[in-house]
């Protein structure tokens, strides 16, 4: 082909645009690697990888504390292989090479790669479409959550039974640890992952996120990151919580790299999906869609977006310095050697509390988008409503040290924490405010995701208010490392947080997967779910109270009761989310076929056909109100009737 | 249609203003992750400078006072000490002045100066892959290893994240320097040179950062420091 001689013009939504030359097919090397070749590369390069360093490691290595250094370095290596290998053979470096050696992407190289005409092939590829991403971030979630809640009805079986031990105290603790940080990652990501990639571009007005190959990074990234957890739990584990507190951590198994290595890639992946997600809200959104006309979900996704950004370098960067210590003899948190371990535990919670915020944010921002939808009135007070969650932002940052209230570090530093986490309950209770006074007279039409909204507004409170206690210095004194600590976090981040992502899936399935979900099936799994929650966690409350510490395979008899009423109410939770579970699977193949906007909704994602196509909207839509007016005469209409009533009198009159 | 002298984007038809825009942000974002991991080594060194836990901050052969070494850490007979202050300086001086010609280079695009451009952009990566040189002879010259103490650990890893820092600078320059030499930057689409620089930039700092840390904050002002037992396992 003679492309040289004159530049080739492709139309792109309208405009004739000159194209860089087009080698080869569209798409290029693309087109031959998939999920398979990921697999391939990844496990061939972590095999070679492992292999060549058993090979160069001398037998008699050892560390600072003579363990032998063979498995650390072999296992080290096998998780750096499968990651660069994995990344490799599913093309995330094609584009960055293109780039290097000046080979730009055409408008054709684009369409591929956002999956066009790829049909089911596009979800197992590096698509950069933002819908496809959505959809593999939903999937992947829900992986990492049923693999965690798999283990959480294994922890749950050792502590009912009572009279027996199922499970070795190491493997035990090694459950618990493994399952508190899938809990942790999978509940970050399931609602900024599948929604935010989903609905945030559409619901702003723009036709794919800013950088769409990034959002495909994240992604993959995240992917690439599960095996390396999973794996852990094969070479000794993660035995010392899902905080990995240090020294323990630098005396646990191999398996601690394997912890290590995921949250340094999930810090990446976070860190590429926040800049993605924040740079797309700031300067992609629709034209007329000021601040005050966004709606309140973007807001949520958008503070979501600004602490990860901030806080997770510090989470990762404690896993850095906690893998130099093990693999390369550094001593940052090893006191014999001028280390401290309250350095990790500062750095370890200055990500560990906004997470928590990362979490709730969006589930409350889910809950306060939808309302409006169902109780057909705007949102009570949006202003109050953005004020709350910019209040949480800022006051993020300021509360880590009241995790760390007993551990001797700066006990002066004690009170001026409380003082700040305290204080972070009142933009809480804006959010929680602003809920109930759109509830308030209103008239609800009782669809599966407004119940769920009631599940986490019920559960928020009650997380709340036992926060409250264990953020008091005095009470925490008692409550600390109790059963009591694990009731109130597990009120938030799943009583707040997955109902809430339970909320989202629901209303925004239609648009996700063109189809209704099952709101009698999903009903019944939601409310059995709930009904199992309040058992398992408030009997919880009571072991706590009671005094059974946290962490313990082996307790007093005394804690038997409560621990077998939490058994219970656990499986009913298992009973429910697979209830719930099904309701996705079997309305995701074969459920009624949904209309664009079954909800009546006003926002713009619901504005455009579904299934939605490629490009979004046919025509960039102009936004000339506010999304949440309902019931409420625009202004300018009425503005119009009061003229024309005018007009009609004047014409009367003469 | 204006499409000759007005460049877009050939994917999504955008203005290349636009798209410029929208990397400067994205760009400005992902440096505020790196500040945040910056910040968190610059909190390991400073506060394991200020507690000297058990002592251990100094390397065990480093001279305190005018008679005084630390003997605290219970290793072999070690020579090791604290590093010599001026290669920090020297690196970050050959890091500038990366910096300098990539926004030499940069200016040289956004006038129209092709020439200048290109000799901006290939001297700065030259210069780059002499910081990169510099910076790993200092690391393996170092007079202490990884295990010595604190202050040895803290300030491997900064020399560890400059080396990061680097490599990333070499791997964004040669693309720079190839598209510029393919006419992919020019007069009218310079933004990446651009946003070459102000990472440069910002990479000075975090240069700037180590090299103040370990210049002034060497010697632990704290003299009697907490003395905790070992929870190593033996």
């Amino acid at each position: 082909m003679s492309v040289d001689t004159a530049v080739e013009t492709k139309t792109v939504f309208g405009a004739e645009v000159p194209q860089p030359p087009q080698h080869g097919a569209a798409g290029g090397v693309m087109r031959g690697l998939n999920f398979g070749t990921g697999l391939i590369g990844g496990i061939g390069l972590a095999a070679v990888a492992g292999w060549v360093t058993a090979i160069l490691t001398p037998s008699s290595a050892s560390n600072a504390s003579f363990a032998p250094m063979e498995p650390t370095y072999v296992y080290l290596a096998v998780l750096l292989g499968w990651v660069v290998g994995f990344m490799l053979g599913m093309g995330a470096f094609v584009g960055p090479l293109r780039w290097v050696v000046g080979r730009d992407i055409t408008h054709a190289d684009a369409e591929y790669m956002a999956g066009k005409d790829l049909g089911r092939k596009r979800y197992w590829k590096y698509t950069t479409d933002h819908k496809v991403v959505g959809i593999q971030y939903l999937v992947v979630t829900l992986f990492i959550l049923g693999f965690a809640g798999l283990l959480a009805m294994l922890i749950r079986t050792e502590l009912g039974m009572t009279w027996t031990s199922l499970f070795t105290p190491s493997f035990y603790n090694s459950m618990i640890g493994t399952h508190g940080i899938a809990m942790i990652i999978g509940m970050i990501v399931v609602i900024s992952g599948p929604l935010g990639n989903f609905i945030v571009p559409m619901m702003i007005g723009a036709r794919d996120m800013a950088y769409p190959r990034l959002n495909a990074l994240s992604v993959w990234l995240l992917v690439a990151a599960v095996p390396m957890l999973v794996s852990s739990m094969f070479m000794g584990g993660i035995q010392d919580g899902w905080s990995v507190y240090q020294p323990l951590a630098s005396q646990a198994p191999v398996g601690m790299l394997g912890y290590q290595m995921t949250i340094i890639i999930f810090a990446i992946s976070t860190a590429i999906a926040s800049v993605n997600l924040m740079t797309t809200i700031l300067t992609m959104r629709a034209k007329g869609m000021t601040w005050s006309r966004t709606p309140i979900f973007v807001y949520g996704i958008f503070a979501a977006s600004v602490m990860g950004l901030y806080a997770f370098p510090f989470f990762q960067y404690a896993q850095i310095l906690g893998l130099t210590d093990r693999v390369f003899s550094t001593s940052f948190f090893d006191p014999l050697n001028g280390g401290s371990v309250w350095l990790y535990e500062n750095l370890f919670w200055l990500l560990g509390h906004p997470e928590v915020y990362v979490i709730l944010i969006p589930s409350m921002a889910v809950a306060l988008e939808l309302m409006p939808v169902f109780l057909r009135k705007p949102l009570f007070s949006f202003n109050f409503a953005v004020a709350g969650i910019v209040g949480v932002v800022a006051l993020s940052g300021l509360v880590w040290a009241h995790h760390m209230y007993m551990t001797g570090w700066a006990p002066a530093a004690n009170y001026p924490f409380m003082l700040s986490t305290e204080m972070i309950s009142i933009p809480v209770g804006f959010l929680v405010l602003v809920a109930i006074g759109t509830f308030w007279r209103g008239t609800a039409w009782t669809r599966l995701p407004l119940m769920a909204v009631y599940a986490v507004i019920f559960n928020k409170m009650i997380g709340g208010v036992t926060g409250v206690y264990l953020s008091d210095v005095p009470a925490d004194q008692y409550f600390h490392g109790s059963m009591f600590v694990v009731a109130h976090f597990h009120f938030m981040l799943m009583g707040a947080g997955l109902f809430g992502a339970m909320a989202g899936i629901a209303f925004f399935f239609p648009k996700m997967t063109g189809r209704i979900l099952d709101e009698r099936v999903g009903s019944i799994g939601l409310w059995t779910a709930f009904i199992g929650f309040q058992i398992t966690f408030i009997s919880m409350f009571v072991a706590g109270l009671q005094g059974q510490p946290r962490r313990v395979l082996d307790f007093d008899d005394q804690f038997n009761l409560s621990n077998w009423i939490s058994t219970i109410g656990a499986y009913i939770i298992g009973i429910g989310m697979l209830i719930f579970l099904s309701a996705i699977i079997t309305s995701w193949r074969s459920g009624v076929i949904a209309s664009s906007n079954p909800w009546g909704s006003k926002s713009l994602e619901w504005q455009t056909e579904t299934p939605v196509p490629l490009e979004n909207f046919p025509v960039l839509p102009v936004v000339t109100e506010r999304p949440y007016n309902y019931g409420v005469p625009d202004p300018y209409e009425a503005e119009l009737e009061s003229i024309d009533e005018d007009l009609t009198e004047k014409a009367g009159t003469k | 249609m204006s499409t000759s002298t007005l460049p877009v984007s050939p994917t999504t038809g955008e203005p290349i203003t636009t798209i410029a825009r929208r990397a400067r942000l994205g760009l400005w974002l992902l440096i505020v992750a790196d500040v945040a991991g910056t910040i968190a080594l610059v909190i390991s060194y400073s506060y394991l400078w200020s507690l000297n836990v058990n002592g251990g901050w100094a390397p065990p052969g480093a001279t305190l006072t005018a008679n005084q070494t630390n003997s605290t850490l219970p290793t072999t007979p070690s020579t090791a000490t604290f590093a010599v202050e001026w290669p920090f300086w020297a690196i970050l001086f050959v890091v500038v002045v990366a910096t300098a010609l990539m926004w030499f280079g940069y200016r040289s695009a956004r006038s129209g100066n092709h020439a200048g451009l290109m000799v901006g952009a290939g001297l700065s990566f030259l210069v780059t892959v002499a910081a990169l040189i510099f910076q790993w002879i200092q690391m393996s010259t170092f007079p202490f290893d990884a295990g010595d103490g604190a202050y040895a650990s803290a300030v491997l890893l900064l020399c560890a994240s400059n080396i990061f820092h680097l490599f990333l600078l070499l791997f964004i320059g040669m693309g720079i320097f190839m598209r510029a030499r393919k006419g992919l930057i020019d007069k009218t689409n310079w933004y990446q040179a651009q946003l070459l620089s102000y990472y440069m930039t910002w990479v000075c700092i975090a240069f700037l950062l180590g090299a103040i840390l370990t210049t002034f904050m060497v010697e632990s002002p704290n003299t009697d420091p907490a003395i905790f037992g070992t929870f190593k396992q033996q």
